[in-house]
Formats: C-alpha cells, structure tokens, sequence
C-alpha cells in the first residue's frame, strides 16, 4: 500500500510554518466528538492488534522457545514430546514462494495491459471483474474446486498416483496453485494504482525520446512502480501465510514433509506437508486439540513472521523510493 | 537485478527444495492413508513401528482429512487405507465392497462442564436431554447446575455423532437444538467454558482433566471400564479397504491386528480389542 | 540481422530502431552466423533474438493480454465448473432452494445418509437461514467496519503525530495480515466465554431454551471479530485516497473558516467517496467469504436470528454460507451434499459478481472526483 510509504510533502509544510491553528477546544461539539471517536478508533485498532499478540504468546509461553523452530515435530501422546514445527515452516515458507512465484508475474502482466492497453474495454472489464470475482471467493470453494481439478488423471504428475490407481490429488503444487489465485487480486490492485498513479509526464517524456510503449512500460514505468507491487506482494504473502482452508484440503496434512518421486526438488513439490496454520488448526481447539499450547506458541511465531515481514517491505519499499528519487503517486506536480 | 543475481536466486531456491527433500529411495512401495484426524496419530505411532520393525519393506503417507474423507479417497482408489471413526453404515449405504476392519476401540464419555460433576445418567436420561425433552438442569437428578441445558453435539459429518447416537441414544437422533461442532476441540472447549454445557467426547479428550465426565448407567467412562467391557458405549477406530486387501497392505493390517507390539501401542492410550 | 522497425503508440517517429535504452543490454542475440549453420540453429537463433530483441507494440499488446485472457478464462471455468456441479440443486429446487421452510439440518443429514445413489427427495433443500445469517453478519460488519475505516484514517492521515503514525500503520498491517483461524480462536477461547458467561442472563436463556441455545457463540461475536477482520483493508484503501486528495481543496476550506477536522470531512471525505466505494465492496466480498473464523463462533445452528427479540438477538446462533461449507466439506463424497455445498459456492461466485459489477457502476458517476494526473 503506497500509504503506507513515507508520508509525501506535497507541499505540506512543516507544522511551525503552517500560522495559527484552531484549537480543538474552540470547535463546535460535534466536531470535538469526531476528534475524539477517530482517536479512539486508530488507538483502539493498535490495542486490539497488541492484545492478539500478547495474548497468544500468553497462552504458548509454557513452550514458547526458540528451539521449536528447529527441531521437526514427531507423533506423541504427550506435548512434551511431541517436538517442533519445522516442517509445518518450511512448509509455510514452501507455499508461499510456489503461490508468489505464480500469482506474481500473472498479475503484474494482467494489471499492466488493464493500466495501460486495456482494448477492447469490455474485454478490460471482464478481466477485472474477474479478478474481483476471486478476491471475494472463500478460500474453501477454491479449496474444494482445486480438490476437483487436481485429483483428475490429468494431473497425476502434479501430486502422485496412488498404488490402488487413483490421484491423490493433494501436494504443494497444488496447494499452491490455488495459493496464488488468494495473492492474484490483492498484487494486481497494487500494481493497478500504482500505474495509474504515474504521472502522464513520465509516459509523455519516454514516448518523446521515442520509446515505445512496451519499453516505457518495462523501462519506466515497471521501476516507478517497484513500491507498489512490493506492497502488493506483501499484502498477497500475508493472505497466503493466513489461509487456512486451501492448506487443510489441498495439502495432505503429513506431519512431516513427505516428498513423492525421485527427482530433487520437485519431489517436494509433489509430496504432502503441512502449513503452520494446519499444525495450529489441528493442534488448537479448532481441531483435535491434542497440543493446544504448542499451537498457541506456533500462532504467536505466525503472528510475529508477519510482522517481520510487514516491517522488512516496507523498509525495502522505502529505501527503493528514495534511491530512485522519485516521488511517486499523489500528483506532486 | 543483473543476470548473476537472477541466476543465484534461483540456484538458492532450487539448492533450498533439494535439501529440504529427505532423500527419496526409490522402489519400495508406499502404502498411503488417509481420514480421520481422531486416529492419527494412532495410525502414525503404528506405521512407525512398523517401519522399525521391518525397514525397507514399506514407506507409509498418511494424509489426514476427516474419516469421511478417507472413506470416499479408497471408495476412489485414491489411497490403499481410510482411518475411520465410525463403523460402516446400516443399511450399508454404498460404495460397496468397502471393507472395515476395526483395529481398536475408544470409549465416548458424556461430559459436563467441571462446575457441574453429574455423576451418573441412566440411558433414559440421557436421552431425555439430548432429544431435547429435559430442557433444565432443575429437572436431572445429579446436576448442581442451574439454568438451561445447553446441549453441544457435533456436526452430522462426524463419525463420532453417528457412534454415539447409536450406541448410547438407542437410536435415536440428538436434538435439532444442538449446537454443532465441527471438531473435538471445539466441543471440549464449548463445554469447558460453558456451566450449562453437556456433550460426548471420546475418553481420551475427556481424560485430560478440563471436563468432567459422567458415568452411563452406573459405569464410569475411563479407560478400564471400557477394557472390561463394563462400559457400554465403547466404539471402534476402522481401517477400510476397497475388497479384501491383498500383499503389503493386508501384512501391515494383519501386523496391526494380531501383534504384540501393534497392541502395546495401541494400548497406551486407546482401548485394544482383546 | 536487423530489429523491426517499430514505432510508439503516440505515433511519433522513432529518434532511431533500437534506441539508447535497448532491451537487449547492449548485448544482441548474435547473428544467425555465417553461411552454413543448420536450420535448427538458425531457428532457435530467430527464436532468441525475437524474445531479446524490442517488441512491437502490437505483438507486446496481444502477448499481455492474452496472459490476463487466460487469469481470467480460468476464472470463468471455475465459476462453470462450480454451476455445473451446483446444477442438481437447482433442477430438484428451482430457486425455492433459496427459500425458508424446512430444517437444514435434518436435510444434510439426510443427504449424508442417502450418501451414493441419493433419490430424488435427497435433494430438498431450503437454504434461507444460510442466506439469512450471511446478510446479517455481512451486513453489521460492513457498516461497522466503515465507520471505524473512516475515522482510523482520518486519524493516520490527518490527526495522529508523526512518531504514533510510524507506530500505528505497521500494527493495522497486522491486523490485516492474521490468519482467520486465530481470530477465530481469540473468539472461542476469549469472546464466547466473556459473552456466554457475563452478558447472557440466565432469564434470557431459559425464555428461548425452547427454540435454541443462547451459549455466547452467535451473531454478536461473529459480527465484532468480522469487523476486526475487514477493517483494516477498508483504511488501507482509504487513507491512500486522502494522502493522494489534492491539498489545495482542503487549504481552500481551512480558508474559508472551518477547523482542520471538518474541512477533512466536509471537504476531502466527499472527494474520495470513489475509495470509500471501492474499500466498501472489497471489504464486503472478504466478509461474504469469511468462512472458518465465522464456523468456530457462530453457534454451529441454522438459525435467523430475530431483530425483534431485543438485546438477545445478538447472543441468537446462526450459520453463513461459507461456514455452512467448511462444516460440511467432509462430506463432499455424497452426491446430493456435494451439489449442496457447490450450490452454495454458486451463490457466494454470484454475490462476488454482483458486487464487482455494482461496485463498478456506482462508482461510474463519482469519476468527477478521480484526482489522478
């Protein structure tokens, strides 16, 4: 979200410049409750947001250590035995890269030739709506539908075959196909804006030096918009850390990552694991709630990877900003 | 980013896939499972032992799913073996020629919340309350909770429900003024935090000490009881398999069945056989 | 080997073919070598020189969008694929499927039992209540949701020093960000209880205890946690609207004697009423999909709430569409539970559309306000 990027000076001064203010104790009384409301609302949002935080790293603590991190977990009757979530992160981090990697070029394109070819208009149309078709899905329909999809013979390779004839249907390849159709329309909102934020200036000047569209988009536009499609991974990257649903029907649910197949690398992408969510669905009292302290200490390290990872893009997006020195959306002409 | 960044990029994730991929043998055979999320790790301790037992004869997955899931994957030839909570319908409602082998048994326990230490409830009151007839605590003999009685069941997809409907209910179904839950957890932890809640959960979950479990009949619901038969309302965890099953898959079955070590385990926290 | 001309939508002339900024780095996919090299080779050399080489705009247009023709076509098969699956409800039910009467409950079950070769009575189903309960929580949610949208971001964006801005933007981030599976179990473990235990009052129980269970899980918690949910997209979108809102509308009114505050919303807030439109949809698709967080607190029961039972309407129970999916979804084997669970994905692809195309629409004739250069 380019808001939030440093906030732009658009000719905003610096507030010992901006002359006498009114002071909220000269307004009317209406106004001084809106004051007080939006105050209460932005400080209550954080509160809320901490109070999720402390309170899972609360209710984990008794195993809440770093070692879990590092030590796969192993079947036992007994919390304490029962080891870490190795598997379930790498997992996490495994569909996250499978879903990105597919949702990333395909909305980047998608919001280029809507932002700045888009003809036929209906055509244009019909390719947004459908993206804001998939944005309002439940991840349980494309759940369900890639159970569908993936389980016909056509795909077999995509997972495996079992030794009874029929396709298992369920793996990483899967699971994160359907990843990236849940990260598709939050990355092509982004880079929509994005690019249609971009000065028409920097359009005109490319076009004057006598490049064509294609080497504007890809030469100047693509640049300017780094911020925005950084926030746009994010954003997606969150939705894909946060699902649930795709995870618990498309993945298998193994304790362990279980690869299918001989040939390196894709037979992990062929095999079955799990995602920290399924450990903490099946762990906590949504599932079985056989480990519910372990699951809480594994959404308490959910909680904090997404903050990390919030925190990491938006340094890098801002740092991107002001090397290229360019300022981006709001018209600071 | 220049072309050597873009290549070492890739190479790290390709280097990161290969050594997170334990090595793959090739050529033993897998048997893959897949259903219910109560017999997991049931299953998993077992495939493991067996594994030890006798290495490189057999690679196990097990997938979970829910058990109906795993009934419908080897109704499809998706798996060699479902897990499942409940025993095959009567009438038997197709996909025929599924076969359940049972493998071991686990008690279900009416439970109430911790506040409420209901010591015993005959089968006709129980189904009093759970048809919905015995709307109040006032009216359970037993009971030192007062108000309404919250009924918490499970959802109709769950193996447990049918078990328990047909085993300690006689039949008949739980009131539509159930609240349903989807899962164990949620149902341990609705009547947990509920002063009015009653529910059934299987003796494993009851044993955790979080709820209070009632007697049925005049028997306790614990692991002995059910041992010895005492108690009545004891159900099965099933291995289904499409037809008889045949070579690796019908030793690992039989392993489990008729082995001393497959009882040991099975015996530490679920309820053998015999 | 020579590049194709080409020439740039805007028509002018090109200053030369391949331009200071080449593509290609300075680098050229070599000639085809003299003379004698095989076809294969030259073709593969013909190959690579087409993808390194500039484009043409014409084939760099079509290239584009036939990669968001395929987004969107797999898209559409989806939404056919779950209509045909849907199709066996609809036949048995016409629209009425949609309709009250009859107890979903005992229609699922009945499905379930029926299980592979269900007749044609298995197909009964009333689905109102799903509806119903979908609306509702929807529908509190939103208007929630929108209001404390707006004023979070006024006061990112106007009223909060820059330090607690710093502080603020990352944590709303958060909330966006958090698995629904640990809002949901925030709501078992904290709100159900807190809800159950010390705002049910036993009389209120005891007056429904006939007609359902008022046990804390019901339409008030899955409302507050749905609002916690969807709130965050909302100001995301909104406060890029107000930073990128010109300055000189507001200056004009702070000119013209109103307070800071009021100038933001009388002035600033009506020119980003397309954002407001656009966070509004957005948020409502995400709230009409919102499925595990909603099945863990909503009280497991088909039920419609009354609005005219007073306070307890917001302790009654109820299940939405999509959580009606993820309770059943185990079941998906049986044929007449299966066409039910896609009939109710049919729906929810029907309600996304609608809000799309609505969205669109309304925002047609707000385009005055479009600020962008």
């Amino acid at each position: 979200m380019s808001t939030f990027a440093p906030h732009q000076q658009k000719g905003r001064q610096p507030t010992s410049q901006r002359g006498r203010q009114s002071s909220p104790w000269s307004w009317r009384w209406g106004d001084r409750l809106v004051l007080f409301c939006a105050w209460t609302a932005g400080l209550g949002l954080c509160l809320v947001s901490a109070g999720i935080v402390i309170y899972m790293g609360y209710r984990g603590i008794e195993y809440l250590r770093p070692g879990l991190l590092f030590s796969r977990p192993a079947i036992s009757t007994s919390q304490s035995q029962s080891g870490g979530f190795l598997d379930p992160l790498i997992g996490t981090v495994l569909l996250t890269l499978i879903g990105i990697l597919l949702a990333g070029p395909l909305a980047v394109i998608s919001a280029i030739w809507i932002a700045e070819y888009g003809r036929p208009s209906w055509l244009a149309r019909v390719v947004e709506s459908s993206i804001e078709i998939v944005a309002g899905t439940p991840d349980i329909v494309l759940a369900l539908f890639g159970l569908s999809i993936f389980q016909l013979g056509l795909f077999a390779p995509l997972s495996f075959r079992s030794e009874a004839g029929g396709v298992f249907g369920r793996s990483f390849i899967a699971a994160g196909a359907m990843m990236s159709l849940i990260a598709l329309p939050p990355l092509f909102a982004a880079t929509r804006e994005g690019l249609q934020a971009v000065p028409a200036h920097l359009r005109e000047a490319a076009f004057a030096l006598g490049k064509t569209r294609i080497t504007t988009i890809r030469r100047v536009l693509l640049p300017s918009v780094r911020s925005n499609i950084a926030t746009g991974v994010t954003l997606g990257v969150s939705r894909i850390i946060g699902d649930t649903a795709i995870v618990l029907l498309l993945l298998g649910e193994t304790l362990h990552i279980e690869a299918q197949g001989s040939v390196p690398g894709l037979n992990v992408l062929r095999g079955t694991g799990s995602s920290l969510t399924s450990y903490v669905y099946d762990n906590s009292p949504a599932g079985e709630g056989a480990a519910p302290q372990k699951a809480y200490a594994a959404a308490f390290v959910l909680l904090l990877m997404v903050l990390a990872l919030n925190l990491l893009v938006d340094r890098i997006g801002r740092s991107h900003q002001r090397s290229m020195g360019l300022s981006v959306p709001g018209g600071a002409i | 980013m220049n072309r050597i960044r873009r290549l070492s990029v890739a190479l790290t994730i390709a280097s990161a896939l290969g050594v997170a991929a334990p090595v793959a043998a090739s050529a033993i055979p897998t048997i893959s499972i897949s259903g219910a999320t109560a017999s997991y790790p049931l299953v998993s301790l077992l495939a493991q032992k067996y594994v030890k037992l006798k290495p490189h004869k057999v690679k196990f997955k097990i997938a979970q799913g829910g058990a109906q899931i795993g009934i419908n994957d080897v109704a499809s030839s998706r798996v060699s073996i479902g897990d499942s909570s409940r025993g095959p319908l009567e009438p038997p409602a197709p996909p025929a020629g599924l076969l359940f082998t049972p493998i071991a048994k686990y008690a279900i326990c009416v439970v109430t919340n911790k506040s409420n230490p209901l010591s015993n409830l005959s089968q006709a009151e129980l189904e009093s309350i759970f048809t919905g007839k015995t709307r109040s605590w006032g009216q359970v003999p037993g009971a030192t909770a007062s108000g309404t009685v919250d009924l918490i069941s499970r959802t109709s997809v769950a193996g447990v429900l049918t078990s328990f409907q047909t085993l300690l209910l006689g039949g008949k179904s739980v009131s539509k003024l159930a609240s349903e839950e989807s899962s164990e957890g949620l149902l341990r932890q609705a009547v947990e935090n509920d002063p009015n809640g009653i529910g059934f959960l299987s003796n494993y979950a009851a044993s955790l000490g979080t709820v209070h479990s009632v007697g049925y009949n005049g028997v306790a619901c614990n692991k002995a009881t059910a041992t010895s038969e005492q108690y009545t309302g004891v159900a099965r965890f099933y291995e289904v398999t499409l037809h008889q099953p045949k070579g690796f898959v019908a030793s690992f079955i039989n392993w489990i069945t008729k082995s001393a070590a497959a009882r040991k385990i099975i015996a530490s926290q679920w309820i053998p056989l015999s | 080997m020579t590049a194709p001309v080409q020439y740039p939508a805007a028509g002018l002339v090109p200053f030369s073919a391949t331009g200071p900024a080449s593509p290609t780095g300075g680098k050229r996919a070599g000639s085809a070598g003299p003379g004698s090299s095989s076809g294969a080779r030259r073709f593969l050399a013909s190959l690579f020189a087409c993808l390194r080489n500039p484009w043409p705009d014409r084939r760099a247009e079509r290239t584009l969008g036939g990669v968001s023709l395929l987004v969107s076509a797999s898209v559409i098969a989806m939404i056919v694929f779950v209509g045909i699956r849907a199709w066996p409800i609809f036949a048995h039910n016409g629209i009425s499927w949609l309709g009250p009467g009859g107890n979903l409950e005992t229609e699922i079950g009945n499905m379930q039992a029926t299980s592979v070769n269900p007749p044609a009575a298995a197909f009964h189903l009333r689905a109102w209540p799903l509806v119903y309960g979908t609306l509702l929580t929807s529908a509190i949610a939103v208007v929630l949701g929108l209001a404390i949208a707006v004023l979070s971001s006024i006061f990112i964006v106007e009223l909060a020093p820059a330090r607690l801005r710093k502080v603020v933007i990352p944590v709303i981030r958060l909330l966006a960000s958090v698995p629904s599976v640990i809002y949901g179990l925030i709501g078992v473990l904290v709100l159900v209880p807190f809800v159950g235990n010390h705002l049910v009052t036993a009389s209120e129980k005891a007056s429904e205890q006939n007609v359902v269970e008022l046990t804390g899980a019901g339409l008030g918690v899955a409302a507050v946690i749905l609002t916690v949910m969807i709130t965050p997209i909302m100001i995301a979108l909104i406060c890029e609207a107000l930073i990128a809102a010109p300055t000189s509308w507001r200056e004009g009114a702070v000119a013209l004697g109103l307070n800071p505050l009021r100038a933001v919303l009388a002035v600033t807030l009506r020119g980003v009423r397309p954002a407001i439109v656009a966070a509004a949809v957005l948020a409502t698709a995400r709230a009409l999909g919102e499925a595990v967080m909603i099945q863990m607190v909503s009280g497991g029961r088909s039920f419609e709430p009354n609005p005219a039972a007073g306070v307890v309407f917001f302790y009654e129970p109820l299940r939405t569409l999509a959580s009606a999916i993820v309770d059943y979804h185990e079941g998906v084997g049986a044929p007449a539970l299966k066409a039910t669970l896609y009939a109710f994905a049919a729906l929810l692809l029907f309600a996304a559309c609608v809000l799309s195309i609505g969205g669109y629409l309304v925002k047609l004739p707000l385009r005055k306000y479009q600020t962008r250069g």
